[in-house]
């Protein structure tokens, strides 16, 4: 909202105080000051010039070269000025920007030649200084100005605009208006408000104007006849005011209706009576599918939602939003009916909200304004009328209808508490003047009875609460000390989910050298499409920013297989993970509230290495990292079960894929990129490369016991290392060849390494060969060669039981 | 043989040690003199044919001339490890400017770097750390908060909807936290909530419509906004390395009230700058006592306890750390960016 300074200094005196310092006020006090900014500072620069001559341009029909002195603001000599106004005429006094003068639209003025002759600056229409739309001529101003001075102190255009944050006026219909600003200063800066008469004068006798209320959202409507009325152009303090906080000059009638809404904050219309019916005024809701003209030219159609000023059964405006066009006032009105209502927030909001069409009287309805203040609005309106036009008569008593009830009401005030929540020696003194210069009743001692006035009561102000927030903010929050708070000696409760994700960053982060990421959690058509996770059941989101991102993610992989692509473009290798929430909305609680699940996604780009050489494949790299991670996090990890074709998830190679953990939820999956979806996501040919992908459960791992980490005494006795290769078909798992080991071994086998596959013409077609590393060791002696080949005899029997033959090395 | 012509043989053999520039020379040496049929002990074969008093004297001087030699040689292998050190120390050939040799790491996202640090600061001064649900219900977002249906100050929480009954919805702060940490524990208590909150607004390089928070809750008898001051201050000062100066200005958010929005002077100028937009201030957090209804909601008893609550901007204090100019990196997943913030 824009505050004109000088619109403030019509309500408290600003004598000694200044347009910073009071925007200073107001944001320490009362609202958030978003800008503050000289009014058209332009104005400044550009000076009165007086049209000394005024020739026909010699070779331009349309163009005028004139001669104008700028008095001091020039060289002494009269400017000549080529200026292709119509109503340019010598002996005039017109705004000149000299050259040097920056207008709005950074538009500078320079030295120029227009059709041969030079010109030395510009004469200014209305529009070029951004004070009107008028630009059919050239601005002149009235006679008296004093010749090169500044335009804005000789029409009197200088003025400070104060930007409020709409925002932080939320909770505040009051200062809605410069009077409530006003009212701010005053309480904040210790100074009284001027008088305002704000009661209606005396109408003559006879019926009062027909006035029938039916919504139950109008709580009350006052019409009000006024005649003899000529409309015009309004004075010029009051279009200079309105043109400081945005709004453009149109006539008298409009000007007023808008002065009073900026003045006080009370939205209102003026009809011309005569294109009303004899009838009066009823307020109902729309039929659905009724229609009418608003002011900016639009037929607009209505719901029974929207709320109707009706006459003689025709809507001629649409409840706190806008007026319509067919009732409008014009140059020829003389006979007026006064609107000033009040409407409930809400129906206003949504009507507004409805027809896209939030103008500055719904801005205010919808703050919930005090219904007290339509009868205030109608006196100031007549009495700013009365004084331009005396002559104005109140034909007959306002009709007033509607179920309204004075919202004011008393609230009880502990001193004491206002001490002990503030936290500051705030004294009882201080509490009621306070309270009395923002207008609040105040009786009491200790505990004060406040009266909250019907302005303050609508939804600001309720309970004790609030009340202190008033003396805080004008006490000033920046006085009260501040204090520590007493130390706890308990230690917070443990988060075992917490600790484990941040076990788990840090490994990954760490050792291995993985990239955390956080995505949206919204997964795109597109990207679910491609992975085949489209019809799953998911909570929508009803109105997103991208059509297609309405999908909340059930788990956080399909997030990550959306950014191999990107990465992969800029780099070989690429490792990534994401801890975060997926949810179910198939599985709700008795609330309603889906499922969370906490996950862990891994993904992992890496080159392909042209041989499948043993110990560098990605799924037995990413089976590393995840065996690792529930190691690290002290979890007893259940083992791998080789996944089945079946049963592979959507993005999984179907016979490359593993799982841990119970099948309906596992612990941890990992799996190859499933082929067809590489293809899809453009992870072939040049971006190729083996992409292994991993999800674990955080759920899961903290629903597995944790490893106890126990000293296991150092061997006493020296262990014999040997080496031992298997040749088996290829259609044997290396899990049984290392049971046959372990069964030869009876026991002896403390460890067990694989250091090799092989395959090839030397172990023959359709086998291969897994070479060993293991440990035989005793805790209880020095093991002797006997024993030792002992170990070889009986895994040579073994390894024949599984079809194969043992290779010593 | 005569004492002179030993002495000759001693000259000539620590003429060749002296001379000696490795090992093998040193072995050579050796072989000639000290070893079986070296010169030595053809000296010592010779001792039997001579007279007895002739013996005795070539005995001895066979043995020094054998001690003499082997002194010489030690001498000399020392020198000459001594000199090969010295030439391994002037080796030529380093580039002290060859790029260093980098270990593959990993990284932590920006904001959790950032949440760890908060975490950590509130964690020592006896906050819990909680979370809460980012799919939520009206109650808890709104309603609870003391939002209900139809207040207008819904309308600054540019809210994703779940369903078409307003029901669920996508959180718009973490403040819902607020009502389930006092639905969850007895005053008095503190904690913290950091987590991601969501709102509809189109993404550009300053709005995202994911962001992140932290929400601040303490909770007890005798909590003053005089503690509320005290305890942003302390945060500050940790989080800064440096007392900042701080200012309170009204500000309306219907879950508190008083309530507040909190001003940090612009640690990174002096008189205005393109961070605070010139105004020397950065608009923290908004924060406040918290409203008496939202305590009843929360099953509280306002008339025993109050509490203050606050909710950083997590994604803003990690752009102002970072000086990270486009909102949208933080949630990209571009390698290039995040690689960047290395362990
Ligand atoms: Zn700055």
């Amino acid at each position: 909202m824009l505050i004109s300074y000088r619109w403030l200094g019509r309500h408290v005196d600003l004598e000694g105080t200044t347009p910073q310092e009071v925007a200073e006020a107001l944001t320490i006090h009362t609202a958030e000051v978003e800008g503050l900014e000289p009014f058209a500072p332009w104005l400044a620069d550009v000076v009165v010039g007086h049209v000394l001559e005024c020739d026909r341009h010699p070779d331009a029909d349309k163009l005028s070269v004139c001669s104008v002195d700028v008095g001091g603001a020039g060289d002494g000599n009269p400017l000549q000025i080529v200026c292709g106004a119509p109503n340019i005429a010598q002996g005039q006094h017109v705004a000149v920007a000299r050259v040097g003068t920056v207008l709005p639209g950074d538009f500078k003025i320079k030295k120029s030649k227009i059709r041969g002759v030079e010109s030395r600056g510009m004469i200014c229409s209305v529009r070029e200084l951004e004070l009107g739309e008028d630009h059919s001529g050239i601005w002149v101003l009235p006679d008296g100005v004093q010749i090169g001075k500044p335009v804005a102190d000789e029409a009197d255009l200088r003025d400070w605009v104060i930007e409020i944050d709409n925002k932080s006026l939320t909770h505040r219909p009051d200062l809605w208006g410069h009077r409530g600003i006003a009212g701010e200063i005053a309480a904040i800066q210790g100074r009284s408000l001027k008088p305002l008469d704000l009661t209606l004068p005396a109408t003559e006798a006879g019926e009062a104007y027909p006035v029938r209320v039916e919504s139950e959202a109008c709580t009350r409507y006052i019409g009000l006849p006024i005649d003899g009325v000529r409309n015009g152009p309004s004075p010029v303090w009051m279009r200079n005011l309105l043109l400081a906080v945005g709004q453009r000059p149109l006539d008298l009638l409009v000007d007023l209706s808008n002065f009073v809404m900026f003045d006080l904050g009370q939205p209102n219309h003026l009809f011309d009576r005569r294109r009303l019916s004899a009838e009066g005024i009823v307020v109902r809701q729309a039929a659905d599918g009724e229609t009418m003209t608003t002011l900016d030219d639009v037929q607009r159609s209505f719901t029974c939602e929207d709320m109707l000023i009706t006459s003689g059964g025709e809507a001629v405006a649409v409840a706190g939003v806008m007026g319509g066009e067919g009732s409008k006032v014009g140059d020829e009105t003389g006979e007026l009916l006064l609107e000033a209502a009040s409407f409930l927030a809400t129906p206003v909001r949504r009507t507004a909200a409805r027809l896209g069409l939030r103008t500055d009287a719904s801005a205010r309805f919808e703050k919930s304004l005090d219904p007290t203040l339509p009868e205030k609005a109608a006196a100031h309106m007549v009495h700013l009328l009365r004084e331009l036009q005396p002559d104005i008569r109140l034909p007959r008593p306002a009709g007033d209808a509607g179920s309204w009830k004075d919202p004011a009401c008393e609230v009880q005030l502990r001193c004491e508490r206002v001490r002990s929540v503030l936290g500051a020696p705030v004294e009882d003194e201080f509490i009621r003047t306070t309270l009395t210069r923002l207008g609040f009743g105040v009786s009491g001692e200790g505990t004060l009875t406040v009266q909250v006035p019907s302005n303050r009561a609508t939804k600001d102000v309720g309970i004790e609460e609030d009340l202190i927030e008033e003396v805080g903010r004008v006490y000033g929050y920046g006085n009260i000390e501040e204090r520590s708070l007493e130390s706890v000696l308990t230690p917070a409760p443990h988060d075992a989910r917490r600790n484990l994700v941040r076990a788990l960053q840090d490994r990954l982060s760490g050792a291995a050298a993985f990239h955390e990421v956080m995505t949206h959690s919204f997964q795109s058509e597109e990207l679910v499409s491609a992975i085949g996770l489209r019809d799953e059941p998911y909570v929508e989101v009803v109105n997103p920013v991208v059509e297609s991102e309405f999908r909340v993610r059930r788990s956080v992989l399909p997030s990550l297989i959306g950014l191999l692509e990107l990465n992969r473009r800029n780099r070989d290798e690429v490792r990534l993970y994401e801890i975060g929430k997926g949810y179910r909305i198939d599985e709700p609680n008795e609330r309603g509230e889906p499922r969370e699940l906490h996950q862990l996604a891994l993904a992992w780009i890496r080159p392909r290495s042209g041989s499948e050489r043993f110990g560098e494949s990605g799924i037995q790299l990413m089976r590393g990292v995840v065996e690792d991670l529930f190691d690290h996090a002290d979890r007893v990890f259940v083992g791998w079960e080789p996944g089945a074709r079946e049963a592979a998830p959507p993005w999984a190679h179907p016979g490359k894929w593993l799982t841990a953990g119970p099948t309906e939820e596992p612990h941890a999956v990992v799996g190859e990129l499933e082929p067809g979806l590489a293809v899809r996501l453009g992870l072939r040919g040049e971006l190729d490369g083996e992409i292994t992908l991993a999800e674990i459960s955080l759920d899961g791992m903290l629903s597995q016991p944790e490893a106890q980490k126990t000293y296991r005494s150092i061997p006493r006795f020296p262990g014999v290392k040997v080496d031992v290769a298997l040749a088996v078909p290829e259609s044997l798992f290396a899990e049984e060849a290392a049971a046959a080991i372990e069964r030869a071994g009876k026991g002896l086998v403390e460890g067990l390494e694989l250091f090799d596959l092989y395959r090839g013409e030397s172990v023959g077609a359709g086998r291969k060969s897994l070479a060993y590393h293991v440990l035989l060791q005793s805790p209880t002696k020095t093991l002797t060669d006997k024993e030792v080949s002992k170990f070889f005899s009986r895994l040579e029997k073994e390894t024949e039981s599984l079809g194969g033959e043992l290779r010593r090395e | 043989m005569s004492p002179e012509e030993l002495g000759q043989v001693q000259a000539e053999a620590l003429g060749r040690v002296k001379g000696a520039a490795g090992a093998a020379d040193l072995l050579g040496i050796e072989r000639d003199y000290l070893e079986k049929g070296g010169v030595v002990a053809k000296i010592l074969a010779s001792i039997p044919s001579l007279a007895p008093e002739q013996r005795r004297e070539l005995g001895s001087g066979a043995n020094r001339l054998k001690q003499a030699i082997q002194k010489a040689i030690e001498e000399r292998e020392g020198e000459l490890a001594a000199e090969e050190l010295e030439r391994e120390r002037k080796a030529q050939g380093f580039d002290p400017t060859l790029p260093s040799a980098q270990p593959r790491r990993g990284s932590l996202h920006p904001v959790t770097q950032v949440t760890r640090e908060l975490e950590d600061i509130f964690a020592s001064m006896g906050y819990a750390i909680l979370d809460g649900p980012e799919v939520e219900l009206d109650y808890y977002n709104f309603e609870a908060l003391n939002i209900p249906k139809d207040h207008p100050a819904r309308e600054m929480y540019d809210t994703f909807w779940c369903d078409r009954n307003n029901h669920l919805l996508l959180r718009t702060h973490t403040s819902p936290v607020q009502i389930r940490a006092l639905e969850r524990f007895d005053p008095p208590f503190r904690a913290i909530v950091p987590g991601r909150c969501f709102r509809n607004e189109t993404v550009d390089a300053s709005h995202e419509h994911t962001f992140h928070q932290m929400e601040g809750l303490v909770v007890g008898k005798g909590i003053t906004v005089g503690h509320l001051i005290g305890t942003m201050k302390t945060f500050l000062r940790e989080m800064f390395q440096r007392d900042l100066e701080v200012r309170l200005r009204p500000g309306y958010f219907p879950f508190v009230e008083p309530g507040f929005e909190l001003d940090v002077r612009c640690p990174f100028c002096e008189g205005g700058c393109s961070v605070c937009k010139r105004t020397t201030w950065i608009e923290l957090c908004p924060c406040g006592m918290v409203h008496p209804f939202v305590l009843r909601y929360g099953g509280v008893d306002p008339e025993q306890y109050t509490g203050f609550a606050f909710g950083l901007g997590l994604s803003r204090l990690v752009m102002l750390r970072f000086q990270i100019d486009d909102i949208r990196h933080l949630m990209g997943g571009d390698l290039r960016f995040l690689e960047q913030f290395g362990c």
